[in-house]
């Protein structure tokens, strides 16, 4: 019975194998039609991140085509975004960037996260496409030799950097002694090394940093180590999960820095709600606030961006996630303009000598594809809403020292 | 890293955090102790049921603003009629067929939970507000107890002593124990297995959901973490053995300080090699666990 | 006096040994027919179909490597993915490490693995049910930890990258390339399967399966046999692991080490037909090209809809389809609901 199945089995094999191929449905739109590829993570444990950057995108789309479209040489044509859900596994993302070369689209725009960026950014090189990356931050992507992905956002080496200087320039008596707590995947690790190298620098007493699990809700083993020290300031490199978990736990542990800094997590809507009237006065790096200088011609300022995305969504307010995303869209548009043409080679090359204002600031790539012309913010939890602090010139409000009251 | 000598104020501080963090692992892992002692199902849906439970608490909570330890009550009660519905509706569909069986159902559950709850409330993570949770009661040599995990580990140890008592006195309770010891005995003597079977599980939910109203006000969660709340179930009811009440709690506490010191002499990522090393070995050297009859761990598996 | 026996008349009937040895050669001759129309199918398929496919026959040697100890030996293995990591992490290391090329890396990662499994097997093999899977459950995520803690060596958590441009030992296979490495590896598995189905040392497992203790009874070197099975079922599986990891290039930990992987094993071989040849085969199709459709079609909904459909999937076919249609045929009784009622309480 079972070898029957079997021959069944082997003889519906050879059968698919048999007849001419058929013909490949084309999934190129007709001409008229500017389509991108996006691998983005709607469902699975960044779901929230990759539903913030699809939003991003979606405004740029609702804006350039409300223009009139995306000049290509002489002819207008229509921006279109397809998406693909990458469940937050970072493979995925590569393997999407190879379905989406199948169907003939060879201009992306990044998925969420370094991890998913990467392993696309491996898959874009091999397959001649070009990327404009809107989240992947870790310059270990941008060590690889890659010629072919460009990352509009400040690079991971900055993020705990900039609080750093925040914190340097404008806290008085300057604090003396700094703790990082740190996750382990590669974002983190690269964002505390490039903190610790310049808080020494700078003068800073830096305790060596602990190394926390990445995604975990538990820091206290971490805390109880940094607790004999009594750090001035304690600098947390990693997500929303340890982000809360730090200042809970400082709190139950009876760690009492004289303020926190977080990376990623502080400036989101989330932050303030898992802690309420803790997260006050707790430090967060950004990529973008509404006082961000710089204007194009697609979408303003910055402030007239956020109106911009508050009428599409409900009034809700943007934060960095949408606007990264807004303006890696806003890059490949620009080149794709510039070049006259949708080749993916001829994209690349004006990629690669772009030089433009934004509302998101400077957008200029080094050779490596990282954009080092643009500063992130340093924002503040000031009665429950973030407020940028640093730098000077882009500050709604100072910076309030102690902030851990 | 340039180590530094523990204190003696350290060593009281780790080993009560590492108590009371495993009070609450005790606490998520009774009810999946239970289960699998009681009718050898493993449950792969627990830690969904425990994100359930944090949910729920935390609709109430800023629905009408009740505490979260006083939300375990309505709480407790739904996650026992959804418990019992399962039970009753699903998992006795498969008790007789072989293990892979029934892991596998209660995977697709774990599934259908978790993506569902993602659909609806996305994977933020989330934390029920308290004035008090955080604030600890200090104790000489600057140690400090937070009062949420106090209460959450005190309510662990409570449902552990009702449940071993419920057992032993009330007719339920020896009908529980009869059918998980001989199911066809019991079903001779006039006990409906059934509803026996479907009424642990339904306690074994409840008991999910009170602890994950617990774990939503001492710390986050998001549906993401069911699977590692599993996991820790896993190890806490096996650490403790089965066929106990009290498995689940000295394997939750065992668990906890193995964590907490662990974290503590070794860079704190190497937490979780810890932990399943730790398993591992107990697995190999004494598969009954610390408190466990040898009985559960030979028994013939169908 | 001596009374010689009838003559039995040898009619046109073939004799015995020849037909028993047609009988034995049959389901090799299958294997190899579809080995071969597995390459037949691939000059037919355009190049999403090709790597779809591709994915589908990667499962087809998981789940088929997975039934040699979770389907015959009735070992229900939960930490199969910790040796899929451990070989991809293998091949990853020697090649940027030790710039090794990849067709020698493969092999020898495999054996690493097979050694590995030997070496746990020995204290985990002792242990039966739930208790074995947790313990291999255990392994497979202690292993996920070593990886993350030793970045040096693989990387970490920020991941590794095969080299496979510039000046790579080995070019990059190529969607052809990769589709003929997973038939090829698919093929060997499944023959592995076919070679304890049919063997002597095969019904020993099959034994040890049924009742342990009868089988020692009888003879089987019990521990020897389920050591070697898992083994041999882990060599596998991190020979598929190390393909896996030069088709992504560029992985992380947590994907290499994903529960969900092995749990996907399982599903595809208990709903095919646990402790058949055909079954895991059938199951990694069928489940691996649903999720495929299912993934590609309901982006939001598609991780529930597969909730779902395994829940029922596995109430009503609990003994897995190929068992389900054999003892149906037998029965002339094709009604799912019977199925229910016999595993019910």
């Amino acid at each position: 019975m079972r070898l029957k199945l079997a021959v069944i089995v082997a003889l519906a094999f050879a059968v698919a194998g048999c007849g001419s191929k058929g013909e490949q449905t084309n999934t190129n739109v007709p001409t008229g039609t500017l389509t991108i590829g996006a691998s983005l993570s709607s469902t699975g444990s960044l779901a929230r991140e990759g539903i913030l950057t699809k939003e991003g995108y979606d405004v740029c789309v609702n804006v350039v085509n409300g223009k009139g479209g995306v000049q290509v040489g002489n002819q207008k044509m229509k921006l279109e975004i397809k998406y693909q859900d990458d469940t937050s596994k970072s493979d995925l993302a590569g393997q999407l960037m190879d379905q989406f070369n199948d169907q003939g689209l060879k201009l992306i725009l990044g998925p969420y996260g370094s991890g998913a960026t990467a392993a696309a950014a491996a898959s874009v090189e091999r397959n001649g496409q070009v990327m404009v990356d809107s989240s992947g931050a870790d310059d270990a992507i941008f060590t690889k030799g890659y010629k072919r992905t460009f990352a509009v956002l400040s690079p991971a080496t900055l993020y705990a950097t900039s609080m750093v200087e925040a914190i340097n320039e404008l806290v008085t008596p300057k604090p003396t002694t700094i703790a990082f707590i740190s996750a382990d995947d590669g974002f983190s690790k690269t964002a505390t090394a490039a903190a610790v190298t310049r808080a020494q620098a700078l003068g800073f007493t830096v305790i060596p940093p602990e190394f926390v699990p990445n995604g975990t809700t538990d820091v206290s083993s971490a805390l109880t180590k940094i607790k004999p020290t009594n750090p001035d300031v304690i600098i947390g490199s990693a997500h929303l999960a340890e982000g809360v978990a730090i200042v809970k736990q400082s709190t139950e542990l009876g760690v009492k820095p004289k303020g926190f800094a977080e990376t990623v997590a502080p400036p989101t809507p989330d932050f303030v709600q898992a802690l309420s009237k803790s997260a006050e006065g707790v430090l967060g790096s950004t990529q973008w606030t509404i006082k961000t200088k710089g204007t194009d011609k697609w979408f303003g300022s910055a402030s007239d961006y956020a109106k911009t995305f508050a009428g599409q969504f409900n009034g809700r307010e943007v934060e960095y996630h949408g606007a990264e995303a807004t303006a890696a869209c806003l890059a490949l548009v620009l080149a794709v303009e510039k070049a006259g043409s949708t080749d993916p080679t001829k994209v690349r090359d004006t990629l690669a000598g772009l030089n433009e204002q934004s509302f998101f600031g400077p957008i200029k790539f080094n050779d490596k594809g990282q954009n080092l012309t643009k500063t992130m913010g340093v924002i503040q939890i000031q009665n429950g809403k973030p407020v940028s602090v640093w730098p000077k010139e882009a500050a709604e409000a100072p910076l309030k020292w102690p902030g851990n009251a | 890293m340039a180590r530094q000598r523990v204190t003696g104020s350290q060593v009281a501080q780790v080993t009560i955090y590492g108590l009371l963090q495993g009070g609450l692992l005790a606490l998520v892992a009774v009810g999946f102790s239970l289960v699998w002692g009681v009718m050898n199902v493993v449950n792969l849906a627990h830690g969904a049921f425990v994100i359930t439970g944090a949910y729920i608490a935390w609709e109430i909570n800023r629905a009408v603003g009740l505490d979260p330890f006083l939300a375990m009550v309505p709480t407790a009660i739904v996650l026992f009629v959804l418990g019992y519905v399962i039970q009753r509706g699903l998992v006795n569909l498969v008790v007789n067929a072989p293990i892979f069986i029934t892991l596998l159902l209660t995977f697709g559950l774990n599934l259908l939970l978790v993506n569902g709850m993602i659909l609806r409330y996305k994977a933020n993570y989330q934390s029920i507000p308290t004035s008090y949770a955080a604030r600890s009661l200090v104790l000489p040599g600057d140690v400090h107890v937070p009062y949420g995990r106090l209460i959450a580990a005190v309510i662990a140890i409570g449902l552990t002593l009702a449940l071993a008592f419920a057992v032993r006195r009330t007719r339920l309770g020896l009908s529980i124990l009869a059918t998980g010891m001989d199911r066809g005995a019991a079903r001779l003597m006039g006990i409906r297995a059934a509803h026996v079977y479907a009424v642990t599980f339904g306690l074994a939910a409840a008991m999910a959901g009170m602890a994950g109203a617990a774990v939503g006000t001492v710390s986050t969660f998001s549906p993401a973490d069911a699977g590692r709340l599993t996991l820790f179930s896993f190890v806490a009811a096996v650490l403790g053995g089965l066929g106990n009440m009290y498995g689940a709690l000295y394997g939750g506490l065992l668990l906890g300080l193995v964590e907490a010191w662990g974290g503590q002499l070794l860079d704190t990522t190497l937490v979780n090699v810890v932990a399943f090393t730790v398993v591992v070995v107990v697995l190999v050297v004494r598969p009954q666990g610390l408190a466990g009859r040898p009985f559960y761990a030979s028994r013939v598996e169908v | 006096m001596t009374t010689t026996a009838p003559k039995v008349s040898t009619v046109a009937v073939m004799p015995q040994p020849v037909a028993r040895r047609w009988r034995k050669l049959t389901p090799w001759g299958v294997l190899l027919l579809a080995g071969v129309a597995g390459l037949g199918l691939q000059t037919q398929l355009y190049a999403g179909q090709e790597r779809t496919v591709t994915t589908v026959l990667m499962y087809v040697g998981l789940a088929a490597a997975w039934n040699l100890i979770g389907g015959f030996a009735g070992y229900a293995c939960f930490g199969q993915v910790g040796f899929f990591g451990l070989g991809g992490y293998t091949t990853a290391v020697l090649m940027v490490h030790l710039r090794w090329s990849f067709w020698l890396a493969l092999p020898v990662a495999a054996v690493f693995v097979g050694l590995f499994a030997l070496l746990i097997g020995l204290p985990l093999l002792r242990l039966k049910g739930h208790y074995f899977a947790v313990a291999t459950l255990g392994v497979a995520e202690g292993l996920r930890e070593v990886v993350i803690n030793t970045p040096s060596l693989t990387g970490g958590g920020a991941g590794i990258t095969v080299p496979t441009f510039g000046d790579a030992v080995t070019p990059y296979l190529g969607k052809d390339g990769f589709y003929l490495l997973f038939l090829g590896l698919a093929v060997a598995v499944v023959a592995a399967d076919l070679l304890v189905a049919r063997t002597r040392s095969g019904y020993a497992l099959r034994a040890i399966h049924q009742d342990e203790d009868a089988a020692a009874a009888m003879g089987v070197n019990t521990t020897l046999t389920k050591t070697l099975a898992f083994a041999s079922s882990a060599a596998l599986t991190g020979a598929i692991g190390a393909a896996y990891a030069f088709q992504q290039v560029t992985f992380y930990p947590d994907r290499l080490f994903d529960v969900e992987i092995t749990v996907l094993m399982v599903v595809m071989v208990i709903l095919g037909g646990a402790g058949t040849v055909v079954g895991p085969v059938i199951g990694a199709v069928v489940v691996a090209y649903g999720s495929e459709y299912l993934r590609q079609h309901l982006p939001t909904v598609h991780t529930l809809v597969l909730g779902a459909l395994i829940v029922v999937a596995v109430i009503l076919l609990p003994q897995g389809f190929v068992n389900y249609l054999r003892e149906a045929t037998r029965q002339r009784q094709f009604s799912l609901l019977e199925n229910v009622r016999r595993y019910r309480l």
